[in-house]
């Protein structure tokens, strides 16, 4: 059977360190916009840390949630593309060919998490900074769209080494960046058709939600609600 | 010779014959042959050491073929060769076990920053004008050479000195060796990530003066007075792993979180309960708790230098009753009582302290009280407690232990007379009260030599700049203080070649000590750092190690493949206590600077999840990397509790004028609920000077306002004893990540 991959993260485990933020920028080539381009919003960051807080000063409670591209099995990304650059891969991520896309941002427009990001400009290095760039990872000008490819380089790569050894892809061994870097281990990928990976086992938790489920848009990121501490853990 | 190692020695000893053989006038682009035989396109792996914090994580360096400009021998050209692309963990290492910070994934941009320095700089300016010329290295090791020799000739070897960040495993070695052989007095520490009240409180307890490590991962109960040991304190990675254990990794068991802090950090913000105590009364309330645990007989009273040290102990701490309690720390009598049974009732339970708490000027009460607190738990040296990290087998592994501390000496005024000052890895000028004058005290030194990478707010007084090769550039080796249960020696050798022309500071110190020649020259006999480095881990080869090898070139070739060498899973039991007399510590109120009438507010400054003390603000990725509770990017900010600002017709991005009895700062106000009502907050690492095209002039810098109140026992800086006035004085505008994004929590609770 094809892989079809997912993602679950337990929000029991983050801690909020930003290790997956970094993580991401450095394998995908994500350019820094600068303060002014910031204050306008167009900072590009695949994956986010939502922080909540709830209650007032002295019972304050914060929730971390880490934020990234749902890879949505009905995605509304997808329909509303008139070029046909966001679309469905055989393996259930959202893909976006930045050839195809002309920038008309209705994407970004649809989409309910707001992970999408338009490049206002030519991403630019001051040199020799360029020399950090991932070549597996081609940058984007000017006039795209970008957002989370759930590292599909490095999906590609684990696929291909696996062809190489003749082997099955072993549960985990395709690792995004910031899956990889994450210190407590409360990012976890993997094959959702695979019932006995470790995402499934996760996603079979009684602590799980779907980020705005109630919207249809059926996504592969299932998340694990944090536990109080006499729930103990499940 | 082959050809990869001829190629090598001629980069090192600039014997550049491939460049001037293919060098014609009209061609300035010139290529060198490559290096090494790398595969376009497909990765190596390659270990290394993150010397970015004290913590000494183990990277795996993902190195690839490109095409990079480099300077040899004062000409530029473009060779291909290997370049560091991404940093990750080893998984190997005892310390991270394959997970990295955010912060050591940014590293990699020092080696590429922009404005690293790239060849020697010889001061051309007035001097501290910060104005330079670049020089050759042979002109500026003269130069050094020479002042040494002055000294030597004037029979005054003592004014030479040596500053420092963290230093630790040969690097320290190196350095003690050639001021001890010179007669200079040892090297002057500047770390502001150090915690030496702990480190103090722990020689007195368990008769360790290391960082604690902690078995989270198998600990049912933990409470934290004040550390950020999920984000910034001690050794962060290693303790978030075992974090994510214990609150999810053993089915059944959930382990409790508690933190005490009065502005939320990013680790309080994970905890099951958060408690605001008045700043200073920590070890009260671990007192408090003692109290209940000893009255009601929930656990066997300990009796042992770690109790004995604390006043009213063996009375069963009578004066830590929880009504007395709630009196000083405003944590209610009734959620003490629950506490201490909550936790007597969970063991393995464990107490935490690090960051303000340690920095009032009582701090070695508190760190003793929490330390008495894991003694009546039993959780010193027990699976889910408290322990040492074990030290390898070697004679000197270089820990940080007899260095003499940098405030102290500036302070002792016995700075003066200092003729030459070596400065390694250390920003003091940016980095301390600006009471303290630490600029006009280096600028009375007639000769500084830095090995800076960078020109910042304390380089920039250099005579001579030196530049150190970057870290991914260099043989690293580095001694764990903490952070895990094996002794680790991490080692890596360079992962590519040098940018610029740099040179490692240890080969820049070994060649200066050949050149002085006599005791210093015979002090050090080894040609290169290299050979030092090999040199000492040759006794680890016939201890334990992981993987055994049998010869003596194979274990060196191990060491290196692997990231260094690692003993099996010991732990360190609580050494000896060293004898202490009668001196036994009671609670002493914490004073602070500045009268509550006019200056209303504590002044917490804390360290920065982007830039810790201000050392890594010159990373783009760090500077756009949103603060986590914040939103903030490229910016500071004050926290002000949203009543407080109320009160004080603040709002969001007002700008706000803190002001403490020895200095002032403009700064946006951040209104935040996770903040006691008396206290506002700001990160460090803003405010530079002179840091580069990305930090510099950006921000305010909380150091600057600070108070010269010290902690009594240790002397070391008290940055969490001045109080402030707030006031409004305009507008500004913070770049929030949060701004425009959809925030609906509610969301959270459907399926």
């Amino acid at each position: 059977m094809a892989h079809r991959w997912g993602m679950a993260v337990d929000l029991d485990r983050c801690t909020g360190c930003e290790a997956c933020v970094v993580a991401c920028r450095a394998e995908n080539n994500i350019p820094t916009v600068g303060e002014e381009q910031a204050q306008k919003g167009r900072a590009i960051h695949w994956i986010r840390i939502e922080r909540y807080y709830e209650g007032e000063f002295p019972d304050v409670r914060v929730k971390f949630q880490p934020v990234l591209c749902q890879q949505c099995d009905n995605a509304p990304c997808e329909p509303v593309c008139p070029t046909y650059a966001s679309y469905h891969t055989d393996e259930g991520l959202n893909g976006q060919v930045y050839n195809r896309c002309i920038g008309t941002r209705y994407c970004a427009n649809a989409c309910p998490y707001t992970v999408r990001f338009f490049n206002f400009f030519n991403p630019a290095w001051d040199k020799p900074l360029h020399l950090q760039l991932n070549p597996d990872v081609s940058l984007r000008q000017v006039g795209l769209m970008e957002k989370c490819t759930f590292c599909v380089q490095r999906i590609k790569s684990a696929e291909i080494r696996a062809k190489e050894e003749k082997r099955d892809l072993r549960d985990g061994e395709p690792e995004p960046a910031c899956v990889q870097s994450c210190p407590p281990r409360a990012l976890v990928f993997g094959d959702v058709n695979d019932p006995e990976s470790e995402l499934s086992r996760m996603a079979r938790s009684r602590r799980d939600i779907k980020l705005l489920g109630e919207l249809g848009t059926q996504p592969k990121v299932t998340y694990l609600q944090r536990n109080e501490w006499n729930d103990n853990n499940t | 010779m082959e050809r990869r190692d001829f190629l090598k020695v001629s980069v090192l000893t600039g014997a550049t014959a491939a460049l001037s053989g293919c060098e014609k006038p009209a061609h300035k682009l010139v290529r060198f042959i490559p290096e090494e035989d790398l595969v376009p396109g497909v990765a190596t792996w390659k270990p290394s050491v993150c010397t970015l914090c004290p913590a000494g994580c183990g990277l795996m360096v993902q190195v690839l073929q490109g095409e990079a400009e480099v300077v040899r021998n004062g000409k530029r050209g473009t060779i291909q060769m290997g370049l560091a692309k991404k940093l990750e963990g080893n998984p190997n290492h005892p310390v991270n076990q394959g997970k990295l910070c955010a912060r050591g994934h940014a590293g990699l941009q020092i080696t590429y920053h922009p404005d690293r320095i790239g060849s020697p700089l010889k001061r051309s300016g007035p001097q501290g004008s910060g104005t330079f010329q670049p020089a050759t290295w042979e002109e500026s090791l003269s130069e050094v050479v020479s002042r040494l020799r002055e000294l030597q000739s004037e029979n005054r070897p003592e004014s030479l000195r040596f500053l420092s960040g963290c230093l630790r495993g040969q690097r320290h070695e190196l350095v003690r060796k050639f001021l001890s052989a010179f007669g200079a007095p040892p090297a002057m520490v500047f770390d502001p990530l150090d915690e030496p009240v702990l480190r103090q409180a722990n020689l007195l307890s368990f008769g360790q003066a290391a960082m604690p490590s902690f078995d989270l991962a198998h600990t049912s109960y933990v409470i934290s007075f004040g550390a950020d040991f999920l984000g910034t304190w001690n050794s962060p990675v290693a303790q978030s792993v075992a974090y994510g254990e214990m609150r999810q990794g053993r089915p059944g068991s959930r382990g409790k979180f508690i933190q005490v802090e009065q502005r939320m950090s990013q680790t309080g913000a994970s905890a099951d309960e958060w408690i605001a105590a008045c700043p200073g009364t920590e070890g009260v309330l671990a007192l408090g708790l003692s109290h209940v645990i000893l009255k009601e007989k929930l656990r066997t009273p300990a009796d042992n230098t770690a109790t004995r040290l604390i006043a009213g102990w063996s009375q069963g701490l009578q004066d830590y009753s929880p009504e007395q309690v709630e009196r000083k720390t405003a944590v209610p009598a009734q959620r003490i009582e629950r506490l201490a049974r909550e936790m007597a009732a969970n063991v393995p339970a464990v107490a935490i302290i690090g960051g303000s708490p340690l920095a009032n000027t009582n701090g070695l009460f508190s760190a003793l009280a929490v330390n008495a607190l894991n003694t009546l738990l039993e959780s010193v040296g027990t699976p889910g407690g408290l322990f040492f990290t074990p030290q390898p087998p070697l004679e000197n592994p270089g820990s940080l232990a007899g260095e003499s501390d940098f405030a102290s000496v500036l302070l002792g005024g016995k700075l003066d007379g200092t003729r030459v000052l070596l400065l390694h890895n250390a920003n003091p000028v940016f980095a301390t009260p600006a009471v303290w004058k630490v600029r006009d005290t280096l600028d009375k030194i007639p000769f500084i030599v830095s090995f800076g990478s960078f020109v910042d707010e304390t380089s920039q007084l250099a005579d001579l700049i030196l530049p150190d090769h970057s870290p991914l550039e260099s043989w690293l080796h580095d001694v764990p203080n903490s952070g895990t249960n094996q002794a680790v020696v991490s080692l890596a050798t360079p992962v590519m070649l040098p940018l610029h022309e740099t040179r490692a500071m240890p080969d820049t110190l070994l060649g200066i000590a050949h050149q002085l020649g006599g005791e210093v020259a015979k002090a050090l006999p080894w040609g290169n750092f290299q050979e030092m480095l090999q040199a000492s881990m040759a006794p680890l080869r016939t201890t334990e190690v992981i993987p055994p090898a049998p010869d003596p070139e194979k274990f060196w070739g191990k060491v290196q493949a692997q990231g260094g060498w690692w003993s099996d899973k010991v732990r360190r039991p609580a050494g000896p206590a060293i004898p202490h007399g009668h001196v036994v510590t009671e609670f002493v109120p914490p004073q602070f600077d500045g009268e509550e009438s006019s200056f209303p507010f504590h002044f917490q400054p804390y360290v920065s999840q982007a830039f810790l003390d201000g050392s890594l603000a010159h990373l783009p990725w760090m500077q756009e990397m949103p603060d986590v509770l914040s939103t903030v990017m490229w910016g500071t900010w004050v926290e002000i509790n949203p009543k407080t600002a109320r009160k004080l017709g603040i709002e969001q991005d007002d700008l706000v004028e803190v002001r403490s009895q020895h200095g002032r700062l403009s700064v946006p106000v951040l209104v935040s609920p996770g903040i006691a009502f008396d206290v506002v907050a700001m990160p460090m690492g803003q405010g530079h000077e002179n840091f580069g095209r990305y930090a510099s002039g950006r921000g305010a810098n909380p150091m600057a306002i600070l108070a010269p109140m010290q902690v009594a026992e240790t002397g070391s800086l008290a940055w969490a004893a001045t109080r402030v006035q707030v006031s409004k004085v305009g507008k500004a505008k913070l770049a929030l990540f949060s701004g425009g994004l959809f925030e609906r929590p509610s969301e959270l609770q459907h399926r």
